[in-house]
């Protein structure tokens, strides 16, 4: 072999061996990630009677010790909280599903979710797929596959970036990136309103930019069905034993008069309150439940304080609602 | 040379633009593990900033 062929050829493996070693740092380094951590707690936590799934208002605004306090339960069968930051419905099924297989038999399932994220339609490309998302590529990718929606580049993509590491958790990395960024774009200014979450500023993004807007977004929503993950959460639960509950969570007090006191949003509400109930769901509506604002830390978070209040408060009211099942 | 110099020299060397390195540049380029190293260096550069386009709302995961 010619003496540059052969170099070539050694240098490729060579790049190959650091891909290599790079996939298994990856891999190290996203096993204590914040999904594989709950599926943990899941495989430790048969006894739970109740779980709570959602997003991050779940994540941060579900207190497990403040809600078993409500409900009446104790540490071997206090409540787990599956919420994660960025999740939509589709992961949240994934993971009950998941607790389902480790044997969970949860008396009460709890979904608190905010807006239209119940009929909003989950589609996504392969961009969206990082963070608490990156379950998608591990934990039932085909089922999960047949619920939302990838254009075929973004299929061929993920059907190849699963089987790696350095793509499937990617985003463990280039978080640390950012928040080195981020550390460094601070030098010099005034520090930015943040917590555990991220920037408070960046969640304000998340809501709609008007009233009209929200408006003319619950005409279109009204039309909605349930999305397919929505539904799945409450017929398996309920073919698991589980008493369904939808909250709709508390929201700040600006949130709740520019958005949710419009005529728009209770027709819309009525519309969830009706879907839910043909499925032998219910819904909660505790969205006023927080009316001050410093029960807040940000534009859509509840406070450390808020947190213990509204889970106290859900457990309580949870404990009245839900027909006690005999110990066997 | 200078120390600047010197390190022109060398980039100079490894980009191409001369063909011998400067006194006590330690890397043979004809080396097949510098090559290796050259460019595993570059890849996991750009990995990881390769991030730089995507929106960070929650990032606590």
């Amino acid at each position: 072999m010619h003496a540059p062929k052969r170099m070539f050829f050694l240098a490729l493996a060579g790049i190959l061996i650091v891909l290599i070693v790079l996939d298994r740092a990856v891999a190290r380094s996203a096993q204590n990630s914040v999904p594989r951590s709950l599926m943990a707690r899941a495989r430790e936590s048969a006894g739970a009677k109740a779980v709570a799934l959602g997003n991050s208002l779940i994540g941060v605004g579900f207190v497990e010790p403040a809600f078993d306090a409500g409900m009446g339960l104790g540490d071997r069968d206090g409540a787990i909280n599956f919420g994660m930051s960025g999740s939509s419905a589709l992961e949240e099924l994934l993971m009950l599903r998941y607790a389902l297989r480790q044997g969970l038999r949860p008396r009460v399932v709890v979904f608190g979710f905010f807006d239209f994220q119940l009929t909003h339609p989950l589609e996504f490309d392969t961009r969206d797929l990082i963070g608490n998302r990156a379950m998608l590529y591990y934990l039932e990718p085909e089922y999960a596959r047949t619920l939302y929606h990838l254009s075929p580049h973004d299929r061929a993509e993920f059907e190849i970036m699963r089987h790696f590491e350095i793509f499937v958790d990617r985003g463990e990395v280039w978080g640390r990136v950012e928040l080195l960024r981020r550390k460094l774009a601070q030098q010099g200014m005034p520090p930015e309103q943040a917590n555990s979450l991220g920037r408070a500023i960046d969640f304000g993004l998340l809501e709609y930019p008007s009233a009209p807007a929200f408006i003319a977004e619950c005409g279109r929503a009204i039309r909605n069905p349930l999305i397919p993950s929505v539904r799945e959460i409450a017929l398996q639960a309920e073919a698991a034993g589980s008493e369904v509950y939808f909250v709709e969570m508390p929201m700040p007090p600006e949130h709740v008069q520019l958005f949710y006191d419009q005529p728009g949003w209770a027709g819309y509400r009525a519309h969830l309150r009706g879907m839910l109930s043909d499925l032998g769901a219910s819904y909660i509506d505790a969205s006023h439940w927080m009316p001050d604002q410093a029960a807040f830390a940000d534009p859509l978070h509840l406070s450390y304080d808020g947190s213990q209040q509204f889970s106290r408060r859900l457990g309580e009211y949870l404990r009245s609602a839900a027909p006690a099942q005999p110990e066997y | 040379m200078t120390t600047f110099e010197w390190i022109k020299h060398a980039f100079d060397y490894v980009g191409g633009a001369q063909d011998e390195p400067p006194p006590g540049f330690p890397i043979q380029l004809g080396h097949w593990w510098f090559w290796a190293v050259w460019w595993g260096v570059l890849v996991l550069t750009i990995y990881y900033f390769s991030g730089q386009s995507s929106k960070f709302i929650y990032i606590d995961f």
